[in-house]
Parts: C-alpha cells; structure tokens; sequence
C-alpha cells in the first residue's frame, strides 16, 4: 500500500508536471483540491482520470465517486485497491 | 508618436533585453531553456511549468520585459496594457504533441488539449499579471510589421495606453521570440515603424 502511494505521488508529479514539488511534500492525507494542499485544479482532475485509466486500468465514469477518490494520496490509493482488476 | 520603451528576444540559444544579452543556453544542462530562464527570472509561479512551450515564451517575455524596468508598467491601469500578439504557427507545437497523446500513446492529454489555441499565452500573461486591457492574437502567413504598427495605433487611439506585443515562432524546436512594449506617451524611445521592427527583430529575410 505504501509502495503504491508513492508511485501515485510520483506519477501524479509527473503527469501533472508539478516539477517545483517532490514526492515528500504531498501528504498521505494532504487534500488535492485544496490551495492548503497541494493546489490541483479542475484540468489537473481530468489528468487524474487518465492517469487512473492508463496505470491502474481503472476508469472513474461516476462523477461523484471521482470527486470523493481524487481526496487524498489515501483516498486514491484505496479506490485502487478496491477497482483494480 | 508611439515608442518601443523595451524588448527583449530569445532564440534557440540566447536572450536578449534591448538588444544586450542577459543569458545564454547552458547545453550541458538537463533543464529545457526555457526552464532555465524561469529559474534566472527568479519569479514564483509554479503554473510555468504546466504551460505549453508558445504559453511560456509570451510568460518569459513579458516578465523580461517588466524586469527591464520594473516601475514602468506598474503606473499603467488594469484595463491600459493591451496585449498584441502573433506568429505564422499558431499552436502547432502543442497541436502536434496532442495528436501523439491521443495517437501513438492511446491517451489524449487534457493539459495538452488546453494550449491548442494560439491565444491562451494572451490568458496566461492576463492572469498573472491581472491585467484586462484589450488583447489579439493573429495568425499571420508571415511576419509582418505592418501589422503591430497598424493594429498598435488603432489600440493606442482608443482606451490603450500601452501595448506588450510580440512574435512568437515556437515550432518542432525552433525558437523566434521577440517581446517588445509599446507606450503611447514615452519621452523617448524607439519610434513605433516598420522600419525599426524590421530592424530590431532581425526579421528581415522574413519580410
């Protein structure tokens, strides 16, 4: 599971090209959305969607469960856990 | 009479302020030059790195442009700088690299797909500068500088007290930036013709 959220940090810095952020400054719990965390947007969401898709094979088509998934580094990582195939 | 009160170009491998170099491409660096002009800028805006390559080189201008003489564009209302904005390859760049996200690597980038418009730089350099004055992006089949001294004068002639106008050649890794301030009521300065952007630009076999 630790494995897993760091890999999320990583490909979230990554694909979301957050280059002035490391892996240490995103919180397991840090809020995603929130300018007290780490500050995403909504073209940052749609990023997200794909992301979810293209490493986890998971596609998130229910608006409501994107927006409760996409919380958190652990909120995330527990939706993975619980979607992927 | 309007003057040209700045400029500043950037090629593949130089930046200049009015017409000194300020900074030269480190090739042994793993950063993009652009990168590496961000990071001498010294500014804090972490958005820079999500813009498209046409988005960054209008941010860089402009912050050259206001870090040239930081007093001067301060006196200016919100609603007084109008941008003025072209190049001959719209958002090809970016345009290209969507393709490839949805073509070669089977997932259509949203962050790729926002730079496919030319005119966002205009948003991105309105944002950070929340500035609301008027603002053009053209698309044209080569540069012409007719055309920014035309366009400047009718912007000047109305609510515009200023201009920050540019040509940006971003395509496939060549770079042909040139930013330059238009002030309405200058002292002095560069006279706002076509003669002198030709001139400055070094546009010349363009023309």
């Amino acid at each position: 599971m630790n494995t897993l959220k760091e890999d999320l940090k990583e490909q979230i810095i990554e694909q979301l090209n957050l280059e002035d952020l490391q892996v240490s400054d995103i919180g397991d719990d840090s809020l995603l959305f929130s300018t007290d965390g780490v500050g995403l947007d909504s073209i940052d969401a749609l990023e997200l969607i794909v992301l979810m898709e293209k490493f986890y094979g998971i596609q998130v088509t229910n608006p409501d469960e994107g927006k409760e998934a996409f919380l958190t580094i652990n909120t995330m990582a527990d939706y993975i856990e619980k979607n992927r195939k | 009479m309007s003057f040209i009160t700045a400029y500043c170009q950037i090629t593949e491998r130089s930046c200049t302020i009015n017409g000194e170099i300020v900074s030269e491409k480190n090739e042994q660096s793993g950063e993009s030059w652009f990168k590496q002009l961000y990071k001498e800028l010294a500014v804090d805006y972490p958005k820079f790195y999500k813009m498209d390559l046409l988005a960054q080189a209008g941010f860089i201008g402009s912050e050259l442009i206001k870090k040239a003489d930081q007093d001067r564009l301060v006196t200016y209302g919100d609603d007084e700088i109008a941008l003025l904005f072209a190049n001959q390859e719209s958002s090809a760049d970016t345009d290209i690299r969507f393709k490839e996200s949805y073509e070669d690597k089977k997932a259509p980038s949203p962050s790729l797909f926002v730079y496919t418009l030319p005119n966002i730089v205009l948003g991105e350099i309105a944002i950070r500068n929340k500035w609301f004055g008027e603002n053009m992006f053209a698309v044209l089949p080569k540069f012409a500088p007719e055309f920014f001294v035309q366009y400047g004068s009718i912007l000047l002639a109305n609510d515009s007290k200023a201009i920050l106008a540019g040509w940006l050649g971003i395509l496939d890794g060549k770079i042909q930036v040139f930013v330059f301030l238009v002030e309405e009521n200058a002292q002095s300065g560069i006279p706002l013709n076509k003669e002198n952007l030709i001139k400055y630009t070094g546009f010349i076999d363009q023309v």
